[in-house]
């Protein structure tokens, strides 16, 4: 009885032990993703890695940073519609009336994509550097995740002024704040240091990387906004860079729209896009801004949310024989095809957009702002829809820089520093020349006035305008909906709380309560 | 790869090696001894079988019996009629005498529990078992529907009318923000089962381990409970067949009052609209009763079951069809389910196989419809003159009944599983035992969205395929060792050691397409689509590894004093580098007070135990494989040169610290059973409290690369009573009245959300979604409050010119207020929850009725919130509502909409008729029956229903009735059960 006994317990203890490794083996299989460690060493694996910093630019349009470049100036307004679409808290109405506060949902999603992309590009940085290739490659790749890097911190200059510089992908440290001088000193030495390892060519084979063009073009955006920055202004330093963008490859494409179309990838005008595609999403601009049946008007097949819109003073300096001003804008009776009548909103209205909002009685929120009818205000009309298009996203790619900017802030610094008004003129002219599509309304001396006015119908909907207008002098003062001037502190956002929760090292901007 | 397969073969090897040897060492002894009652007298004529076999014999006049040839490892089944049956193992001893007690002891039954039955007397720990005679009647599902109400703590909840939406199961309290899985399932001791293979009327008894002490052997993963199942088996007297069947009907509950087509036509001209571009087509349509229908259900079940001198088998099958009331929602199972058990080498080797197979055909309904519904026109027509359907592409607007005719969402789920167990009797009381298990489950999903229909027009058709499969391996070792010692056998003692391998791989592909030149294909052709985008196919397969170590003892003495310890050691590939090994320890003591001999003269205290536990469990059931690692995924594609190439991206912040969330509970329980067992109950109190709480964080960017991060940090606490109280309030020979009732109050508290690492003291969390109402919360996760704390503005009244008003943090009342003002506005947990039941048999008739609810929890009423308002009118509908006339503003989430959810349901009403079959000798049974559930429910909540679904927002944000909300409904049932 005792034999039996012991010989089954050792029989068991020798299975147990005997499968002891494998009995206590807790090893992972992974199979659906790539241990960090194997991933990186095959040139298409290197190119698949960098990809994500330009992914990050996909946060930058038509999504918060938009809406806070556009709404809080005077191009665009989300206005609440009848019944309350789109009121959302007063989350658009704070920017119209530049009631925001450090709480607002679209300012923390601007603190996070910028963040998000500095982050990316320091962890891909990191990964490259440690990386076996080409070292001229190599040296040309870190180049490009430096370049996207400058340019997240050109936006938190732009937009928040103070911010955390971090370039170190290693440190696991919970960073301070640094000032705005700091930041741009940083970016003017990073842009310095690579401008001229970055390629040059302006092919289909460097579309969509930021290139010389891209860098150029960003050093430019920098010393055009010295003076509003540092309090130094640089023009000299806009025109020298603005002259190299144009020495290379680059052309203002004689038919405007060329920027805009569904294939827009093919335009030799734009410098630095973001290179959007159906499958992949992100341009969801025309969900965005278009009202839900305009799509039966307009032959495409997707759920609208009827939200952006002009501002109507904003629509109203376009001279209706400029182009822009339709290849901007929708505005007009939307027709059902099938019946050739005009489309009847669920309020009962006809679908006709207009210029002009009208305050529905009775619905006044806060100052001047109630609700408008649905099918009130001028959409965006400026990136084409494609026909047929079936729930997507667009095609569409968004230039970030284009070489008409570039024409125009060359000529802001030539205006600026009185030199060479003709020079600045024939600059202006040339692009007001292809807008209009004809030399009648050129300009024979060009004032600050007509560069400023220039911008604004070259550049609607592009993320420009909270910018030019700060750098012109007007954002703070009174305007659509808004009678009184803003105070200052109000050019630059607030650091999100949000952002403040998870690091108490930052620290609020002047002029609002401090954490 | 190769080592996972090796070892799982490696065991079959060992295993099967390892019963081939045992062959040698049989051995046979004879038993005898002698039966009497409680009071000493002999009884003669008692049946004494050897358990699984028809070996056995009865006792003689002096209540003797004696058994030759038996093996020491065998079980007795000592059963008389009018008394309890008892089931001995032999344990090698050679004389054992037995004390049968009158039916109504329920002491010595044995009860399933982790890993092993022990006498209700003997239980230590906090468990809860419920057999068949108990279960709820009707239309039942799993389990689950079954339990509810039944068990105090056990708060089981039905989310919504979906017939295909399994219930919501809480054991005392929430205690994780990972999604609460409630507790961790077993079915005939396999651990980590799912609920819908088992059908109904295959249970024999459920067990509910509801504190530490008895769930801690289940480790890292009995956190929330434990609930087993033991599913019925056959017995070695005489071969039944069984048939169990009913047909029922359900219909819609509860539907929404959505104004008329006439209050439609009235409110327009009272309000000056022109109503003339909508009211052309003259029809008045209740668009709810237009996508909802009456839903036949039936069920049949077949069983048999029996057995030989060596062996036992049962095989049943089940077929159950629901309708839904909604026109789209509808299931099918069928489960079969076999067993058998052969008993060899004198019976010291038993071999059990168990094989089932479960597959299920269900349409989930399109929850989209009810939005179409609530906001369509009720002057709209379903189909216009000419037989073609009434459409609109108005926001949130569409044809519903169009949805629900062309489209189709179907899955086909199949689960199967089989065991196999060895139970060998090494020498007196030490029993081996292993099983080897494999389950796979499919599912395959099917659906198409017509190119006519509301969701299917912008994709011009879209079709998607979709398939899942779930594979589990599982092993486990089982030493038991059970003995009696001392002069008198006073001292009892058991102990067991257990080792448990698991594996589990998930993977997953699908594929879809768009724009569809023909509608006819449905998704059955997806080459045929014109649309096709690269992340219409994807694709996913994953791993993870669970091993344990176990052991328990148990020790007693005379069922005065008993003592239990159970320690579990898990360790799992999902843990972090840092912690893969976690350790569960559990201790509990009993103290039979009814034992002692001051009570010895109390003759109204039948048993009076105290039981006292303390134990550590463990959850990971909101940790996914591969959270640790840091890994590369795919993110989209990007541009180069012309064409669109993958990217690759890191997908998380690694984390290598993650780990359980860890649950130490201390438990104190009173059982008792007074005048002559006629009230019997229990009454505990538990403080329970959860650290480490997993929680996916908000960390900075920089330095972390994504902006959250899964991590170990929150603590939690429940704390609660319960009561079960059971009487025979009469008990005659015609006549028996037994009412019982369930208890329960639970409180929950976040303790804390902050390390030295993240630190947050406010998370906001859940939807509140309207037209122009984006980005606002509903719920707050705060140290100090419970899970599921209402958190917005306090509302006061509605002003003269239709604004609302609240009031401020500085108390007064204004029409706007900020964040800043927010406050506490109601707690979706109860204070009390509670069940009671009645049955009443008079001669061959039985009555039941149950009712359960809630008291003290709130529900947030969004479909008064969504569209009772008059913002749309009258291009969309609003519901005859009286703050469709007050309000003018948008609505906004505060306490208007947070409303007192208490309850009292009539869940469940059964009368039934047994037969006379005494003359009949080919039939053992037939009864009859007919069930009403949720006849009524007593509310003055205002919406379709005050039970919602727990499990909302990953259970962070219950107690919504969201604007979707799929009504319950009320059903009747006939049945009948006959055994042959």
């Amino acid at each position: 009885m005792k034999n039996i006994f012991y010989i089954t317990l050792m029989s068991t203890a020798l299975i147990l032990m005997g499968g002891l490794y494998s009995c206590t083996n807790l090893d992972e299989t992974v199979y659906d993703t790539i241990p960090a460690d194997q991933f990186g060493k095959k040139p298409a694996e290197i190119n698949a890695i960098i990809a994500p910093i330009y992914k990050t630019l996909k946060s930058l349009w038509p999504g918060d940073i938009f809406l806070l470049s556009e709404q809080t100036g005077d191009m665009a307004i989300t206005p609440t519609r009848i019944g309350g679409d789109w009121w959302d808290g007063g989350v658009h109405m704070v920017l119209k009336l530049h009631t925001w506060h450090a709480r607002n949902g679209l300012i923390n999603g601007a603190w996070n994509a910028s963040m998000s992309g500095i982050t990316t590009c320091n962890q891909i940085y990191a990964t490259v550097e440690g990386t076996e290739m080409d070292e001229n490659l190599k040296k040309q790749t870190l180049a490009e995740i430096r370049g996207i890097r400058a340019f997240w911190y050109y936006i938190l200059i732009d937009y928040f002024g103070n911010a955390p510089l971090v370039a170190d992908y290693e440190s696991t440290e919970l960073p301070g704040m640094s000032t705005r001088q700091q930041l741009y000193d940083f970016v003017i030495d990073e842009l310095n240091d690579i401008k001229d390892v970055l390629r040059d060519d302006v092919s289909g084979e460097s579309y969509g990387k930021f290139t010389q063009g891209a860098a150029y073009t960003l050093l430019a955006k920098m010393y055009l906004n010295a003076g509003v920055w540092t309090g130094t202004p640089n023009w000299q330093g806009v025109i020298d860079a603005a002259d190299k963008v144009m020495s290379l490859d680059y052309i203002i494409e004689p038919n405007w729209k060329i920027n805009f179309e569904v294939n827009n990838q093919v335009s030799k005008e734009i410098i630095l896009p973001i290179a959007f595609g159906k499958a992949d999403g992100g341009n969801h601009l025309h969900k965005r801004t278009l009202h839900y049946l305009d799509p039966i008007a307009l032959g495409i097949n997707v759920g609208t949310w009827n939200g952006v819109s002009a501002q109507p003073d904003y629509v109203k300096q376009f001279d209706d024989a400029d182009l822009r001003k339709e290849g901007s804008f929708l505005i007009g009776p939307m027709i059902d095809p099938s019946t050739g009548q005009v489309l009847i909103t669920a309020h009962a209205r006809q679908l006709i957009h207009t210029v002009d909002f009208n305050i529905i009685p009775g619905t006044i929120r806060e100052g001047m702002w109630g609700e408008v009818h649905q099918e009130e205000g001028a959409r965006v009309n400026k990136w084409v829809f494609e026909k047929g298009l079936s729930n997507s996203d667009q095609e569409n790619d968004f230039a970030i820089f284009r070489l008409a900017d570039v024409y125009l802030m060359k000529a802001e610094a030539l205006l600026r520093l009185n030199q060479n008004n003709a020079e600045a003129t024939r600059l202006i002219n040339e692009i007001r020349q292809r807008g209009f599509g004809n030399n009648s309304h050129n300009y024979t001396t060009a004032t600050l006035d007509d560069l400023f006015l220039e911008r604004r119908l070259e550049l609607a909907w592009e993320n420009t305008n909270r910018q030019d207008m700060i750098r012109f002098g007007r954002f703070l003062s009174p305007g659509y909906l808004r009678p009184s001037t803003s105070p200052a502190h109000l050019l630059l956002f607030p650091i999100p709380e949000a952002a403040w929760e998870t690091n108490n090292n930052l620290v609020q901007n002047p002029g609002y309560p401090p954490f | 790869m190769e080592g996972k397969m090796t070892i799982f073969w490696k065991g079959m090897l060992f295993l099967s090696l390892w019963i081939i040897s045992l062959g040698v060492f049989a051995q046979v002894i004879t038993v005898r001894g002698t039966v009497t009652d409680a009071n000493g007298e002999p009884l003669a004529g008692v049946t004494v079988l050897v358990q699984g076999t028809s070996t056995g014999t009865v006792t003689d006049v002096d209540g003797n019996f004696v058994l030759e040839g038996v093996s020491p490892s065998v079980t007795l089944d000592v059963s008389y009629v009018g008394m309890q049956g008892q089931v001995i193992p032999v344990n090698g001893r050679t004389t054992i005498n037995v004390v049968l007690l009158d039916e109504t002891e329920l002491l010595d039954e044995l009860v399933v529990v982790g890993y092993g039955e022990q006498r209700r007397r003997e239980i230590t720990g906090s468990v809860t078992n419920v057999t068949a005679e108990n279960f709820n009647q009707g239309v039942t599902r799993d389990a689950a529907d079954l339990l509810q109400g039944k068990v105090a703590g056990l708060q089981i909840t039905t989310p919504s009318g979906d017939v295909t939406q399994n219930t919501r199961i809480r054991l005392r309290g929430v205690s994780t923000l990972q999604n609460d899985q409630g507790p961790f399932i077993v079915i005939d001791g396999v651990p980590g089962g799912d609920l819908q293979t088992v059908a109904p009327q295959d249970i024999e008894s459920i067990s509910v381990l509801k504190d530490a002490s008895s769930a801690a052997i289940y480790g890292s993963r009995s956190a929330g409970g434990v609930i087993l199942i033991t599913t019925k088996r056959g017995s070695g007297l005489k071969p039944r067949i069984s048939y169990d069947g009913y047909v029922a009907v359900s219909t819609i509950a509860n539907k929404p009052d959505l104004l008329t087509a006439d209050e439609w036509r009235s409110y327009a001209r009272e309000h000056g609209s022109d109503a003339s571009v909508y009211d052309k087509y003259g029809a008045n349509t209740d668009w709810f009763d237009e996508i909802t229908r009456e839903g036949i259900s039936q069920d049949h079940s077949l069983s048999l079951s029996g057995g030989g001198s060596n062996n036992n088998y049962r095989a049943s099958f089940n077929y159950l069809q629901r309708e839904g009331v909604v026109n789209d929602n509808d299931m099918e199972r069928f489960n079969f389910r076999f067993q058998v058990q052969q008993r060899a080498i004198n019976d010291r080797l038993r071999i059990g196989l168990t094989g089932t197979a479960t597959m299920r055909d269900f349409r989930e309904p399109n929850r989209r419809n009810f939005v179409l519904a609530y906001n369509m026109l009720p002057v709209y027509p379903v189909k216009l003159q000419d037989g073609e359907w009434f459409d609109t592409r108005e926001y949130d607007q569409g044809n519903p009944v169009r949805n629900q005719t062309y489209n189709e969402d179907l899955k086909k789920n199949v689960h199967y599983y089989g065991s196999g167990d060895v139970l060998f009797n090494i020498t007196d009381g030490l029993d081996i035992k292993t099983m080897l298990y494999k389950e796979r489950q499919t599912e395959e999903r099917s659906q198409y969205l017509n190119s006519e229909t509301e969701a299917g027009r912008n994709d011009g058709g879209y079709a998607l395929r979709e398939n899942k499969i779930w594979d589990k391996n599982l092993m486990e070792w089982l030493l038991d060792y059970s003995t009696t010692f001392g002069s008198t056998d006073q001292h009892s003692l058991n102990a067991i050691a257990g080792y448990s391998w698991e594996e589990n791989e998930y993977s997953f592909m699908k594929a879809a397409n768009r724009n569809f030149t023909t509608d006819l294909l449905g998704a059955n052709n997806l080459e045929s689509g014109q649309g096709l985008r690269p992340n219409d196919v994807g694709s996913a397969r994953n791993m993870s590894r669970l091993i344990s170590f176990f052991g328990r003892a148990h020790y007693g003495y005379q069922s005065k004093y008993m003592v239990t310890a159970t320690l579990r050691r898990d360790g799992s590939s999902k843990f972090g580098a840092n912690h893969k090994w976690g350790t569960f320890p559990s201790v509990s003591a009993a103290w039979g007070i009814s034992e002692e001999p001051f009570l010895n003269d109390v003759k109204w205290i039948n048993d009076l135990k105290l039981r006292v536990g303390y134990g550590i469990t463990g959850n990971q059931a909101g940790l996914d494989p591969y959270k640790t690692l840091q890994l590369y995924g795919t993110s989209g594609t990007y541009y180069d040169n012309g064409t669109w190439l993958t990217a690759y991206k890191i997908s998380q912040n690694a984390n290598p610290d993650l780990k359980w969330e860890e649950t130490s509970m201390f438990n104190i329980g009173l059982d008792f059973y007074l005048f002559n067992e006629r009230v019997n109950g229990t009454l505990e109190w538990y403080d329970k409290r959860t650290t480490d709480m997993l929680y996916t964080y908000r960390v900075p960017t920089p330095p972390y690369l994504h902006p959250d991060m899964m991590a170990n940090v929150g603590d939690m606490k429940n704390t609660g009573v319960e009561l079960a109280l059971n009487i025979d309030a009469i008990r005659t020979r015609n006549f028996n009245w037994n009412t019982s009732i369930t208890l329960a109050h639970n409180k929950n508290e976040i303790t804390r959300l902050s390390n030295d690492l993240y630190t947050t003291s406010r998370i906001m969390v859940g939807d509140a979604w309207v037209r122009g109402g984006s980005g606002r919360t509903t719920h707050v996760i705060e140290e100090g409050y419970p899970v599921g704390q209402f958190y917005g503005p306090e509302f006061v009244r509605i002003d003269e010119d239709g604004k609302y008003v609240f009031r401020n943090k500085e108390g007064e009342e204004v029409n706007s207020v900020t964040a800043e003002d927010y406050t506490y506005i109601g707690s979706a947990q109860p204070d009390l929850t509670f069940g009671w039941n009645n049955q009443f048999t008079y001669k061959n008739w039985d009555l039941s009725f149950f009712f359960r609810g809630t008291v003290g929890n709130d529900v947030l009423n969004m479909g008064r919130m969504t569209y009772g308002h008059p913002g749309y009118l009258i291009g969309a509908n609003a519901l005859n509502d009286p703050l469709v006339d007050q309000l003018k503003v948008v609505p906004e989430y505060s306490s208007l909409y947070v409303e007192d959810a208490s309850h009292i349901r009539l869940d469940n009403m059964a009368l039934g008729y047994t037969f006379n079959t005494t003359g009949i000798n080919w039939l053992e049974r037939a009864r009859i029956y007919a069930t009403g559930q949720n006849l009524f429910v007593l509310t003055g909540y205002k919406g379709l229903d005050p039970e919602v679904d727990e499990n909302r927002n990953n259970g962070l944000a219950p107690g919504v009735e969201d604007r979707e909300y799929y009504p319950k409904s009320r059903t009747f049932s006939v049945g009948i059960n006959l055994t042959f």
